[in-house]
């Protein structure tokens, strides 16, 4: 049936597409070990039912070797691994949000006798599909035609926090280098403690005198060990000598300061050289 | 014992969402568009073509993060399990933070992309590729699926 219905949207010509994907919140659910309940929400805002699907798995962010930060997937986490992607459930795990209508996933952790305290992660998945086919044009059957369909796939992190859990950071190796008209800035960023380490990392570029020529905010979360890389604009900095302080802390503008794990600033700073 | 547990976090106090969180959004707003193809001619889309590039909008709180990665199929399938390859290339996409089409950062669709949710918070992500279809291309429909992937950060 689903198969006739895409054949003959292909065939006539389906209207323009209307958009097909749903509104989360939050964007990081945080549940605690005395509730062991959490909540989604999802609004449809397009005019089209849209099919919903959730799923779990485990994986966390880390970098790579050029110091971009990229989502790492363990699809068979050992029982070493602070993984929750198989206790945590979603109810429903398959729904249909009627347009301009809401829905709520309810998510509910059923963890393992014994567990120790800290922090247990997973990563929900949310896929929605809508329901029309972006092809447009006269029906031909003699003439080769391509239709594609669009899929979006949301991907939040689920945190599972049990008795008492403490995050912090360590910072290390940092070091700079020119690249055309910006300074790169890469540390080594190791998380302490039994969670987490949810904060943003503040570079400024200073002369002499103290004074900033140039800075970066931006958010991190460090949940083993990573070292990220970060651009500063700096254009065309005259010869000389600077300093570039790197400054981690805690607090972030997209979370609930609730939800922030508190820990001491971080700090260090090494001396750049423009020839 | 599944239903008392359906029951049970039907019941449960529900930890909502907190009102100052912004939402976080994805939606497909046009599909990658090749129209009617002649086999053996290649049909590149390019990703700054307005009424032809995929588009998908993005949003989120503030100062977060997001990775965009695409699910691309090498090939559409079509009559009688007849294929079509499709290749995407190194700057294939694009994003804007301003979600104006003329004003991209192109990347590679098959490798991850970094978003920071800034300003409005809002963006938009345009998808370019190329039907290559075969001088004996069998003639029909064909049809395959784009998924993107946006995983929000912390």
């Amino acid at each position: 049936m689903k198969r006739t219905g895409l054949s003959l949207a292909l065939l006539c010509g389906a209207a323009p597409l209307a958009g097909q994907g749903v509104v989360i919140a939050p964007h990081a659910v945080f549940i605690d070990a005395r509730t062991r309940s959490g909540a989604v929400l999802l609004y449809n805002p397009n005019p089209e039912p849209a099919e919903v699907a959730i799923s779990f798995f485990f994986g966390y962010p880390a970098t790579d070797s050029a110091g971009s930060v990229v989502v790492r997937t363990v699809e068979h986490p050992d029982s070493t691994s602070p993984s929750a992607a198989a206790w945590i459930q979603a109810f429903p795990r398959r729904l249909t949000v009627p347009p301009l209508e809401r829905q709520t996933i309810r998510l509910l952790a059923t963890p393992p006798p014994g567990l120790t305290d800290g922090e247990y992660w997973a990563r929900l998945v949310i896929s929605a599909k809508g329901g029309q086919l972006p092809v447009t044009g006269p029906a031909d059957t003699a003439k080769v035609r391509v239709g594609l369909t669009l899929e979006v796939r949301t991907i939040i992190g689920v945190f599972y926090r049990k008795g008492a859990v403490r995050t912090g950071v360590s910072l290390s190796g940092l070091r700079t280098a020119v690249v055309g008209d910006s300074l790169a800035v890469r540390a080594r960023l190791t998380q302490q403690g039994n969670a987490a380490y949810i904060g943003s990392a503040h570079a400024a570029l200073v002369d002499s005198t103290g004074k900033t020529l140039s800075e970066m905010k931006a958010p991190i979360g460090v949940y083993y060990t990573m070292e990220p890389r970060w651009a500063l604009p700096i254009g065309a900095l005259a010869p000389g000598r600077y300093r570039l302080r790197l400054d981690l802390s805690t607090g972030r503008e997209d979370l609930a300061p609730e939800l922030i794990l508190p820990s001491p600033p971080v700090r260090d700073s090494v001396e750049v050289r423009v020839p | 014992m599944r239903a008392l547990r359906y029951a049970f976090v039907l019941t449960a106090t529900a930890v909502l969402p907190l009102a100052g969180q912004r939402p976080l959004t994805v939606t497909g707003i046009q599909s990658l568009t090749f129209g009617t193809l002649i086999p053996g001619i290649p049909s590149a889309v390019s990703r700054t073509d307005a009424g032809k590039s995929g588009r998908f909008d993005v949003g989120g709180p503030h100062d977060a993060q997001g990775q965009v990665t695409f699910t691309l199929p090498s090939v559409l399938t079509g009559p009688a399990g007849a294929t079509l390859p499709l290749l995407f290339s190194g700057s294939d996409a694009g994003y804007s933070q301003s979600q104006n089409i003329g004003s991209q950062i192109g990347f590679d669709p098959r490798q991850p992309f970094l978003i920071t949710f800034s300003g409005q918070g809002r963006g938009s992500v345009f998808l370019g590729g190329t039907a290559q279809p075969a001088p004996t291309q069998r003639a029909g429909s064909y049809t395959g699926m784009i998924t993107l992937n946006l995983t929000a950060f912390p």
